[in-house]
């Protein structure tokens, strides 16, 4: 990114300039870190370190009780894995079916801008609208509290991104590398998955790793189509509804476990990050 | 191998019309190239061949067989692209394989094929290199192995040369005809170079605005070019354009040029088609025909006359003087040492026999 | 001949010619030709599919619904006009649940951008360990909702979380403050969780924008003689407006589904003042299985929301095919 102040201006209010900018900056970068810590430390504290005035920041003994417990008796563990299966599948079907899309619309401008529309659109449509219906339908198809039900629903709550930020990786593509390989003789399936996509790779895996940061952290669905057997992690923390206080440390393990994948994945694709926020509309 | 066959072509992009109308013939393992200005329709043509356009109106046969709507992967055609379009992401085996593979050609043939055309092209030692690690030249050997390995029918270039430099161009030219010899198949070649043209074709097919303008071997549009268009765009340089009147005394033709100068003798037994006399012409003569006086008396044929010269222009084995015929500027081909300088009196033979005769109004030759 | 390429003679060429024509085609045939042809719609069709199947068909299946009594309490599914909607539109709670929404909509997009628009100005110019500071500014942008809820539940808790704690030290006289069962505070305890959360989303896209400003506009303010604030008015505001448009409505749209962070943070309560319209309908439909209801208050809702949702869409993507 270009660097540059946004209000020019003679060297003495530069230097009050630079005591303000830094003063919103790190109150910031607190905002940002204290909570987190707050969580990630209580997930080590013994219990008896909850109740206190002034508040533990750091426990004497440290321990990891509250995974334990948090994985297994609160059954953490299956929705670890429920949402590690579930977010994995359906972020391969996300990116097969987008980049599908995405392709047909980058090269072939196929069904104009009303089928865009139509797609991108899917993106703000509020969960509370299609909830109801679908949980009735999911009922019936037998896809209630099933992992391939919420596989199917998240693929398509996430196409959207998926078929948006591989369109503006596909729409650069020298088309000359395409004609080449059909007059070599591929057909344009072949066209697609053997030139085309291994070209778009790094688009298509930055728009993967947003599908499955927003599979990972969504809760509404997985709180209406799911019971006992596909649950996901977000859906665990129901249990924590309620704060009797016996429970901060499990709350907070499990939160700490649901974090660190998030974290790290969201690090890997920084420098997407205003393309997939704005599904493309920006570069960044 | 096969011949290629056009019927009445038609084909336009939005509101504009690339291609009008073009009736072409190309027999087997001939040589051919399309050349002209851009925007006369040659690339437009030769995609239509490959298949990567679709045609509105018209027939594009190949073999005999007619491939309107066939893609282009079951029309057997290869293509060598401007800016070689090399799979960044494949080898050099990679990308010349990919034809095969692709069609499922068991490994040792794989084998077999891209060594053997890797070895013809002398790029055997870059099987293993990435595209982005090749020179200009050597990436065009690719591009040109790919389309060797699998022995199409037809080969079509578009442009392969234009993004080398000069002295590789030269280079490569000669490879490419070598090429042609090699294996003989039907070659379409696309350039605006007209060097190139002249150099590679078999025969040469001129564009304009969507039209064939003229089509032959490479020496008969040169000397005996059947418009305007065509004269001035062969040969560099340029053929020199006089503008005059034909007139006719007795059987024979001459050129008037105006007062000033001498009436130009044409030869005996030119038709012209029957132009009336006085009617306006342009007289074309290219400047290896306007040389210096040689001999006590003129060639047959040939007109002598005295002219001081105005700018001399040296290119080291030649040297082009100019000077001016009733007001018109002459360009004329001397030997490198032949001339002193500006404003040097000199005779000069205008080889008339070669002279061509236009009709200014339609462009065409008399 | 140049010398990384093989030297080739032409008697040796003459004596070795490329190989026949490999075997015809394994796998062409009327299939794939017929597979070319229609391409293009053949890989939207599978995309298309499941949005039908998941988002129309449900919409439309739903309409029914609206007009029927489909209560689980209740058998049988009779026709009952526009019963359903009437209930809506007569349930106090219902209009309260989106005074709510509107109102928290509008203030945390509004703090979220002016928090940002300085964060952004603040980051802007090029400074030592900026990278690894916008790597920290934007972790909030990738974590589920419901744990934001659940850490500022925690954090906001009386009587032994941090907040009041610090508070307390900070203004010097002890503070106990009920976050999360006292209005206004837990309005602003809402406020405080999503700011925490999306601030960044304003923050990058906006320092995005920033970027694109060329520099030449700033040259010439600057010989212009206008300073500090006036620049920021009068040439970075107006260049920003589209992007401010994008981010808004973008972050607007999507704070009106607030319901993660509600559920987590106060569960609607106390009472059921901090109801939004995603949680109430939630409410009526799967606590209290009052399913058509439920429906006709999303077709309400989701008709209120169309047009935002049509003008933004169609910003996007006229500036995808700028």
């Amino acid at each position: 990114m270009a660097a540059r102040s946004a209000t020019a201006g003679p060297s003495r209010w530069r230097r009050r300039g630079d005591l303000a900018r830094f003063a919103i900056i790190g109150l910031f970068i607190l905002f940002v870190i204290v909570p987190l810590y707050w969580v990630v430390i209580t997930s080590i504290k013994p219990s008896n370190d909850y109740l206190t005035v002034p508040p533990v920041w750091f426990p004497a003994e440290p321990t990891i009780v509250h995974y334990t417990a948090a994985l297994f008796s609160y059954r953490g563990l299956q929705g670890l894995v429920n949402s590690l299966i579930i977010a994995s599948v359906s972020t391969v079907l996300s990116a097969i079916l987008g980049t599908m899309m995405a392709y047909s619309l980058a090269r072939f401008n196929t069904g104009g801008q009303h089928l865009a529309f139509w797609v991108l659109s899917q993106r703000f449509l509020p969960p509370v609208a299609i909830i109801l219906p679908i949980f009735l339908l999911f009922r019936s198809w037998g896809l209630y509290d099933t992992r391939i039900g919420l596989i199917i629903a998240y693929t398509f709550m996430t196409l959207p991104i998926s078929v948006w930020m591989m369109y503006a990786y596909f729409r650069q593509l020298p088309r000359s590398l395409e004609e080449a390989a059909l007059v070599d003789g591929l057909s344009r399936w072949q066209t697609m998955w053997m030139v085309a996509v291994p070209l778009a790779a790094p688009g298509i895996a930055a728009a993967s790793v947003f599908v499955f940061i927003a599979v990972w952290t969504e809760f509404f669905f997985a709180l209406v189509l799911t019971s006992r057997h596909a649950f996901t992690l977000p859906t665990v923390f129901r249990a924590f509804l309620g704060f009797q206080g016996a429970q901060y440390g499990e709350a907070c393990a499990l939160a700490t476990t649901s974090l660190v994948p998030s974290i790290i994945l969201g690090m890997l694709v920084q420098r997407h990050l205003v393309r997939g926020l704005t599904l493309g509309a920006l570069r960044g | 191998m096969a011949n290629v066959k056009i019927s009445g072509l038609h084909k336009s992009f939005g509101g504009v019309q690339a291609v009008r109308g073009v009736d072409l013939d190309i027999p087997d393992r001939e040589f051919t190239v399309l050349v002209g200005p851009s925007g006369c329709g040659k690339s437009t043509l030769l995609r239509s061949i490959a298949g990567l356009e679709d045609v509105e109106q018209g027939t594009i046969e190949i073999g005999g067989q007619v491939v309107n709507g066939m893609r282009p992967r079951d029309r057997d055609v290869a293509m060598v692209f401007q800016d070689y379009a090399l799979y960044p992401h494949m080898t050099v085996f990679g990308n010349i394989s990919l034809s095969l593979r692709a069609r499922g050609t068991p490994k040792p043939e794989i084998e077999a094929r891209v060594n053997r055309a890797a070895e013809m092209l002398g790029i055997r030692a870059l099987l293993a290199r990435y595209p982005r690690q090749l020179s200009g030249g050597q990436r065009q050997r690719v591009a040109i192995g790919r389309a060797i390995v699998r022995n199409p029918r037809v080969f079509l270039f578009d442009e392969p040369l234009s993004n080398l430099d000069a002295q590789l161009r030269d280079e490569m030219r000669g490879e490419i005809k070598r090429l042609h010899q090699e294996i003989a198949t039907t070659m379409i070649y696309v350039t605006h170079d007209q060097i190139e043209a002249m150099t590679l074709a078999d025969r040469i097919v001129l564009l304009r605005e969507g039209k064939i303008e003229q089509q032959g071997a490479p020496l008969d549009l040169f000397e005996r070019p059947a418009s305007l268009f065509v004269a001035g765009f062969l040969g560099s340089p340029k053929m020199n354009f006089l503008q005059g009147k034909l007139v006719r005394s007795g059987g024979a033709y001459a050129i008037d040029l105006g007062e000033e100068v001498p009436k130009l003798a044409l030869p005996p037994g030119r038709a012209f088609n029957g132009a009336t006399d006085g009617a306006k012409v342009i007289l074309g003569l290219r400047p290896e025909h306007v040389g210096r006086a040689a001999g006590a008396q003129p060639a047959p044929g040939s007109q002598r006359l005295e002219t001081t010269i105005e700018l001399v222009q040296p290119t080291g084995s030649r040297s082009y003087a100019s000077f001016r015929l009733a007001g018109q500027p002459v360009l004329s081909e001397l030997q490198a040492h032949d001339v002193s300088g500006p404003g040097e009196r000199i005779t000069i033979d205008l080889n008339l026999p070669r002279a061509t005769v236009f009709d200014p109004e339609t462009g065409r030759a008399l | 001949m140049r010398p990384e390429l093989d030297p080739v003679s032409v008697t040796d060429l003459a004596t070795r010619g490329p190989l026949p024509p490999p075997a015809r085609w394994r796998g062409g045939g009327a299939l794939s030709a017929w597979v070319d042809q229609h391409f293009k719609w053949l890989m939207v069709a599978p995309a298309v599919l499941l949005i039908l199947a998941l988002s129309i068909y449900p919409l439309l299946f739903s309409l029914w619904v609206n007009f029927v009594n489909y209560d689980f309490e209740i058998p049988g599914h009779d026709f009952v006009g526009l019963q359903n909607f009437r209930q809506i539109v007569n349930d106090p709670l219902a209009w309260s649940s989106l005074i709510t929404t509107i109102f928290l909509s509008l203030a945390v997009v509004a703090i979220e951008f002016l928090l940002g628009l300085g964060l952004a100005l603040a980051m802007v110019r090029m400074f030592r360990g900026r990278g690894i500071i916008l790597s920290i500014l934007i972790i909030p942008l990738f974590i589920s909702p419901v744990i934001v809820g659940q850490s500022w539940a925690l954090f906001l808790q009386r009587p032994f979380g941090p907040a009041d704690y610090l508070l307390s030290q900070l203004l010097g006289h002890p503070v106990n403050i009920s976050w999360v069962g006292e209005v206004p505070w837990v309005y602003i305890a809402i406020v405080i969780a999503d700011v925490w959360q999306w601030t960044p989303f304003m923050f990058v896209v906006l320092l995005a924008g920033l970027a694109a400003i060329p520099a030449h506009l700033y040259e010439a303010a600057e010989l212009d003689g206008i300073s500090g604030l006036r620049v920021l008015f009068y040439v970075t505001l107006p260049q920003l407006a589209p992007i401010i448009f994008l981010a808004v409505t973008f972050r607007l749209l999507d704070a009106v589904k607030l319901f993660d962070v509600i559920f987590m943070l106060t569960g609607g309560g106390p009472g059921t003042a901090t109801y939004t319209t995603s949680f109430y309908l939630y409410q009526i439909g799967f606590q209290q299985f009052h399913l058509s209801t439920a429906t006709a208050g999303s077709w309400l809702f989701l008709i209120l929301l169309s047009v935002v949702i049509m003008v933004l869409v169609r910003r996007l993507l006229r500036a995808e095919n700028a």
